[in-house]
């Protein structure tokens, strides 16, 4: 008999626990803590926000770091540290109204002679930062300065004067963090060691090569953090990013490569998210090679091309074909008409410019398994106009050497290459690879293209003072390049990653950095 | 012995001096160029002008080496062209993980590979010298990103018992010294089979064996021991080699260590770095070498050092 209860209590028991199991899995999964845990692929360079350049250490920056202006979730500009900003009509004088009350962790005040001292940091050549050159234009080996002063009416109110009008310094400006001007004096350059900044965490450890943790900043001046502590952490491989978030070590983890895509989707408490990316694939077609010359052929190779194969096969179909020279999430995009995959076409534009039996041409690009596979496709579909494509891969650094060569020594075909421009300006989008005098060795205009119509439009649109201007100009730009097929016009892929499905408030921005300022894990 | 060692040491400065030198004029005369990886894709050749000539390298080559030897005799490795901090700042802190994975694999390795070598060598042409061999060839075949991955779904995914990366406890030492010692075990254990199959042969065992001495003994204090010379020769090789850090596990298990820095400092075309832990290898080699060396008159009375 007491046997019997026992047993009956124990089932009892059994089915409550099992029952409460499933009303917390109906209500969504919890975090086992309040620590997030970010896994990335690549190394964080360095945590002084003034000297760096790549993806992952702007990400790691922005935690404690913060800037006058940004962009948000949906790529429009949005204040940060500066409450709100006029600019002139003539597009010289930028005026910022700062934020109140904001103080770095250190307790320093954060004023607008904080923003001037920081400027000053960038601009001291000895310093040696790389976002110097933002603010500097050389010609001639002379260098001159974009900001022809900076002057601070009070202590809540800053006025830039440009040299001449800079129609992307906005966008340069949401790459210029604040760092607190006592601890600049303390530490120098050290302070990439010791950082400071006005940021939603405070700094606690970076360790080269592993990661980089922050805690919550009880002080911010914004709405406060969700999460205790964020960890990014370096993890190379994928295979064990996917591992790491399958334990519950990582809340987030990117990228998520094709090849992983099915153990994320097999795993519970996980899912894959994506956005789009402002990363453009592109093949540049040189001009001065004799059948390249002929826009015929150009646009002939780009109707060969099946866009949507090229984006199913290289990113599992996670991303799109390019409608533009600039990504879709670039300023003052425009969508153009599609070089739609027509082999016909394509073949009847070959026979009309008088290569119906095709040539010999090579395509150059990094030695990665990824970007081989990608040169063999342009490679497979090529040959189906009858051209004979040699894929030469090498390692980048080798690449960049053949490249960057005067004229007489150019070698360059074709470049199966990709471009960024992290401040989603179409300036910075298409004039270092487009415009004239940026032919090689002086920049990356591998086109050696030479159109004085799209000069005169790049330059008009940087010149220009309204929005409704430079949208006008720069979409004539992307018009002209796409129509004269500068490049074999690719796609542009998704950005893709993989979280817990209790993390929210934390993704991955279009540019590859990662926002985790509003993190919150389910608790 | 104390003079062999001061010879030794005083020997290995011409070599260095020599290694630094290749070491410096191979890491320069690779193509590829550290300012324009600086500067970006999109730089233009003025501003990459620029940056070259805040890193020194628009110096003729040869004033950049002298350079470069003055502030090795002072201790000044110079600073990494990545994010400016010194050479020694960077790569101290890595050398912990390599150093400790390196221990942790060759006290496993050494111990299981010698067993089975023994083990194999005693019963050999029996079950246990093929069971013996099929674990060391396996050790050796497997590549070690694949066995990596394979225990980190086991232990960590499946039964969730250790981390998969990082080296927070000594937990997460289990996995990577495991993959790490693989092949070394491997090795360790067909030499020192291979060389127990030999000294088994000697008339010294027949007379011990003659003189009715227990088997283990005979094996052990006879066979074993003259064994030991080869064994330690190639621990001694393979410790100078786990000392430069393995690219393949350290990656797998995300290890801020010295091979992943070298990969990753050689990308970047980071000079300075790449050429600070090509010399700290080479000295490390000379010094493991000496060692080994020294450990031979140890093991054999025989040996002398002039």
């Amino acid at each position: 008999m007491k046997i019997k209860k026992i047993l009956a209590l124990v089932l009892a028991g059994a089915m409550t626990l099992s029952m409460a199991g499933l009303t917390a899995s109906a209500e969504g999964a919890t975090a086992p803590d309040n620590d997030l845990v970010i896994a990335i692929e690549g190394s964080v360079s360095s945590m002084d926000p003034q000297n760096i350049s790549d993806t992952n250490a702007i990400s790691a920056t922005r935690g404690v770091y913060e800037e006058l202006l940004h962009f948000d979730e949906n790529q429009e500009l949005e204040g940060v540290l500066a409450e709100s900003w006029e600019v002139s009509e003539d597009s010289l004088t930028y005026t910022f109204h700062l934020r109140e009350g904001v103080k770095f962790h250190d307790g320093t005040d954060f004023n607008s002679a904080a923003v001037v001292a920081n400027f000053e940091r960038v601009f001291d050549a000895d310093n040696g930062l790389k976002s110097r050159r933002t603010y500097f234009k050389t010609v001639d080996g002379e260098e001159t300065p974009r900001i022809a002063s900076i002057e601070t009416p009070d202590d809540y109110t800053v006025v830039f004067t440009l040299s001449e009008p800079y129609g992307v310094f906005l966008n340069k400006l949401t790459q210029m963090c604040f760092i607190s001007p006592a601890a600049i004096e303390e530490y120098g350059n050290d302070v990439m060691y010791h950082p400071c900044g006005t940021g939603p965490y405070t700094y606690q450890e970076w360790v080269e090569g592993d990661h980089v943790t922050m805690v919550r900043n009880d002080d911010y001046w914004g709405e406060k953090p969700g999460v205790d502590s964020v960890t990014i952490k370096e993890v190379p491989e994928a295979g064990t990013r996917t591992a790491m978030l399958q334990t519950g070590e990582a809340d987030l983890i990117y990228p998520t490569s094709s090849d992983q895509l099915s153990v994320v989707e097999s795993t519970e408490d996980a899912q894959i998210n994506t956005s789009v990316s402002n990363i453009m694939r592109y093949v540049t077609l040189n001009v001065n090679r004799e059948a390249l010359s002929d826009v015929r052929v150009r646009q002939a190779m780009n109707y060969a091309i099946d866009k949507d194969a090229y984006v199913a096969l290289m990113y599992g179909g996670y991303g799109e074909a390019a409608t533009s020279t600039v990504p879709s999430v670039i300023q003052y995009y425009e969508e153009q008409t599609p070089y739609t995959f027509d082999l016909e076409k394509a073949k009847s534009l070959m026979e009309e410019a008088g290569y119906a039996d095709g040539f010999d041409i090579t395509i150059w690009g990094d030695n990665t398994t990824q970007e081989i596979k990608g040169m063999t496709f342009i490679q497979q579909q090529l040959s189906q106009i009858g051209i004979n494509v040699e894929v030469v891969p090498m390692e980048p650094a080798t690449v960049s050497d053949k490249i960057y060569v005067p004229l007489e020594d150019a070698e360059i075909d074709m470049w199966y290459v990709n471009w960024s421009a992290s401040d989603f300006s179409a300036d910075s989008s298409m004039r270092a690879l487009l415009y004239s005098e940026m032919c090689p060795p002086t920049s990356a205009n591998t086109v050696y293209y030479n159109n004085p119509d799209f000069d005169a439009a790049m330059d008009a649109g940087l010149a220009a003072a309204t929005e409704e201007e430079k949208a006008e100009y720069y979409q004539t730009a992307q018009e002209l390049a796409w129509n004269d097929a500068t490049w074999l016009f690719l796609g542009t892929d998704q950005i893709v990653y993989s979280t817990k499905t209790y993390l929210s408030g934390a993704y991955v921005a279009p540019d590859g950095t990662i926002r985790y300022q509003n993190a919150v894990l389910a608790q | 012995m104390g003079r062999y060692c001061i010879k030794r040491i005083l020997s290995a400065i011409p070599l260095l001096l020599a290694i630094s030198f290749f070491i410096f004029m191979y890491i320069h005369l690779i193509p590829g160029d550290p300012a324009r990886m600086q500067a970006g894709m999109d730089a233009t050749a003025e501003e990459v002008e620029v940056i070259r000539e805040q890193l020194g390298l628009n110096k003729p080559l040869l004033t950049q080496y002298v350079d470069y030897m003055k502030g090795l005799f002072t201790g000044d490795l110079g600073n990494s062209l990545k994010n400016g901090a010194t050479v020694w700042d960077t790569i101290i802190p890595r050398f912990k993980p390599t150093i400790m994975l390196t221990i942790c694999s060759i006290i496993w390795a050494t111990i299981v590979g010698v067993a089975l070598g023994i083990i194999s060598a005693v019963c050999r042409g029996k079950a246990m010298d093929y069971i013996g061999m099929l674990i060391a060839i396996s050790g050796i075949s497997v590549p070690s990103f694949w066995l990596g991955l394979m225990l980190i779904q086991w232990f960590s995914v499946g039964l969730g018992w250790l981390p998969t990366s990082g080296l927070d406890s000594w937990k997460s030492y289990i996995l990577p010294s495991l993959t790490l010692g693989a092949g070394t075990m491997a090795i360790l254990a067909r030499f020192t089979r291979s060389s127990m199959l030999e000294s088994m042969r000697e008339d010294y065992v027949r007379t011990a064996r003659a003189k009715g001495l227990g088997e283990f003994f005979v094996i052990m204090r006879h066979a074993f021991k003259n064994s030991l010379i080869q064994v330690v020769t190639v621990t001694g090789l393979q410790i100078g080699g786990l000392l430069s850090g393995s690219v393949l596990v350290e990656t797998v298990f995300s290890i801020p260590g010295l091979g992943r820095l070298l990969v990753d400092s050689i990308n970047y075309r980071d000079y300075k770095v790449v050429q600070a832990l090509l010399l700290f290898f080479a000295v490390e080699y000379i010094v493991v070498n000496l060692i080994v060396d020294l450990l031979y008159g140890v093991l054999n009375p025989k040996v002398r050092y002039d």
